[in-house]
């Protein structure tokens, strides 16, 4: 454990003095989180103004200042569990440039997560002020209690956790083909739909929302979002969390089955 | 004889590559049809390497070489063939073995390019479990054999190619490694980063008693460091052994160079041996290897010589004539 805390110390320290030399390039990332759910609040407040202020859907309602809370929560745990791995993974195995990874006695995940948590420890402190005067400015209607708040941080966690080991089986794929980019693709536009990325998943039609349950997409997205919002009762956001862990089980299982095919794939090139 | 450090039996690497003609139509064709050819990259190379050995990995372009190190340090995985190196099958990537062995390659870094070596230096001592006393002790030898001193403060990509290679050397021996892979070490690097690198390696094997494998295309590197040397050659082994008995076999010659006095410059000396350079009174024979005592009797006899010195054959010419086999052919194996 020891080893561990070591490992991801010294592993964070260098991941901040990366992210320190290059800080504007990191806020512009970090800001580009602002994008999506920014754009999917105005469309859903200008339909909800559009049908007498709120949009109704199988028992759940949202008003124009409900979409704001979800849409606010979402963009802060959005930017807490996002993952690029699968991006950087890809440009290592075509440039070579993995090789040096594969030679220390540490897999490569472990920086990737280090770099990964020194980024969003970084950009948060850096966009809190953003983020607060964004709550400030469009006035979310959060009824949630403080218990549903401290619920939430589990499954945050779990959705992180998640997110991270299925964006890295992606990412893991370039040892077969290295233009992971078109497959990654298709990935993002399964998670906006499945995630509550583009819409709350009560308001999504029934049979997305019904696919949406046997995929990991929603724990990784709507899910923690919805607890937070008190819009998940308690014993719902147990089961979720549990699903949440499964989810999480299976794609490490998934992870480990194809880095060991995979990794006798690499070809080393150019180094 | 103690077991050898590393032992290759047999180890083949095959890569399948995508190939197709230039031109619209058979780029139309190959997303239908691919074609793959094979390309033997190591075929069947047996050899040991014992422990504190400094061999030297020749061959040309495309000979095999550096396949070979990626197989024994654990990147690649062979096609068949098996290979152990310090009793590990390397490319298991079992982390006792990836702590006792270095890879330095001249074309990449194990650095961060942004930030300075140190940075790079204490991820590596957390990784490798190096203690705090045994870091700084080997740390500071570092710096004094290689002359780090400011360097380590520096971002690596403000460093010169030579000071980020002497960086990369003190990152790939900071967990003091018993198997060091050097795959073009001196790469790039002007001449008297060259010698205090080959010095640096010298050092190293005789402090540490470590086993080095390295591949150079600069033959000054091999000769000042290794004793032995295997060559491969079309992915296959065409020599192990001593550096200076390759050149007997491949080139059964001496150089006789001879100072005459200036009053024999017009001496007819095509009767000794083949004239090869004429510079003025220095004059360079070229003579059946083992004829070369009886000439230098005789020469020494019959002509007014002021100096005379009897050498091998440049090592790179010997090299170029071992690669200089048909392509297509099969490489003829010379017994070390």
């Amino acid at each position: 454990m020891r080893y561990w805390l070591h490992v991801y110390r010294v592993n964070l320290r260098v991941a901040w003095a990366l992210l320190m030399q290059y800080r504007f390039s990191t806020l512009i990332w970090a800001v580009w989180g602002f994008v999506g759910p920014l754009i999917s609040l105005a469309v859903w407040t200008a339909a909800s103004q559009s049908r007498n202020g709120a949009i109704a859907n199988g028992g759940q309602s949202y008003s124009g200042s409900d979409f704001a809370a979800y849409f606010l929560v979402y963009m802060v745990f959005s930017h807490l569990t996002m993952s690029w791995d699968a991006f950087e993974f890809a440009y290592r195995v075509r440039t070579g440039s993995l090789s040096p990874q594969l030679l220390r006695p540490l897999h490569p995940i472990h920086a990737d997560a280090s770099f990964n948590m020194g980024f969003k420890a970084l950009t948060s402190v850096l966009l809190l002020p953003a983020w607060v005067l964004l709550f400030v400015l469009l006035r979310p209607s959060i009824a949630s209690s403080w218990s549903n708040m401290l619920i939430s941080v589990p499954a945050l966690i779990l959705a992180a956790l998640t997110s991270y080991i299925w964006q890295y089986c992606l990412a893991v794929i370039a040892f077969w083909t290295t233009r992971v980019d078109a497959i990654h693709q298709f990935y993002f536009v399964l998670d906006s739909f499945l995630s509550g990325r583009i819409a709350p998943m009560a308001l999504m039609p029934a049979w997305i929302s019904g696919i949406a349950n046997y995929t990991p997409f929603y724990g990784m997205g709507a899910f923690p979002v919805e607890v937070a919002l008190g819009r998940v009762p308690p014993p719902a956001a147990a089961a979720g969390m549990v699903v949440q862990l499964v989810w999480f089980i299976v794609g490490l299982t998934v992870f480990r089955t194809l880095w060991t095919a995979g990794v006798k794939q690499y070809s080393a090139v150019g180094a | 004889m103690s077991e050898p450090i590393v032992h290759l039996q047999d180890l083949a690497k095959t890569y399948r590559v995508h190939e197709r003609p230039a031109g619209f139509k058979n780029s139309l064709v190959s997303l239908v049809r691919r074609k793959y050819k094979e390309v033997h990259a190591v075929r069947g190379v047996s050899f040991d390497v014992h422990q504190g050995e400094v061999v030297g990995f020749l061959g040309p372009n495309g000979a095999g070489k550096t396949t070979t190190l990626k197989m024994l340090s654990g990147l690649l995985n062979p096609t068949s063939g098996t290979a152990t190196v310090l009793g590990y099958t390397p490319w298991r990537r079992q982390h006792e073995f990836l702590r006792q062995i270095s890879l330095v390659m001249g074309n990449r870094s194990q650095l961060h390019w942004d930030i300075p070596a140190m940075d790079s230096f204490l991820v590596n001592q957390v990784i490798y479990q190096i203690p705090e006393a045994r870091f700084r002790a080997t740390l500071d030898e570092l710096v004094q054999l290689l002359d780090l001193g400011e360097l380590l403060s520096k971002p690596i990509r403000n460093l010169s190619l030579g000071e980020r290679m002497k960086c990369e050397l003190a990152a790939a021996l900071l967990h003091r490694p018993r198997v060091l892979f050097l795959d073009e070490p001196t790469l790039g690097v002007d001449v008297t980063m060259q010698g205090r690198i080959r010095r640096f390696v010298a050092d190293y094997n005789r402090l540490t008693g470590a086993t080095v494998l390295l591949t150079s295309h600069y033959m000054a590197d091999v000769t000042a460091l290794c004793r032995r040397v295997i060559v491969i050659h079309h992915g296959r082994l065409l020599y192990d052994g001593d550096l200076p008995r390759l050149a007997e076999r491949v080139l059964p010659f001496k150089l006789i160079r001879l100072d005459l006095d200036p009053e024999a410059l017009h001496a007819e000396l095509d009767a000794y041996g083949e004239v090869t350079e004429r510079d003025d009174q220095k004059i360079t024979l070229r003579v059946p290897r083992s004829q070369a005592p009886d000439i230098v009797g005789r020469l020494l006899a019959e002509q007014p010589v002021l100096d005379l010195t009897v050498e091998d054959p440049p090592i790179e010419e010997v090299i170029d004539l071992v690669f200089a086999s048909d392509a297509s052919a099969e490489p003829k194996v010379l017994v070390g």
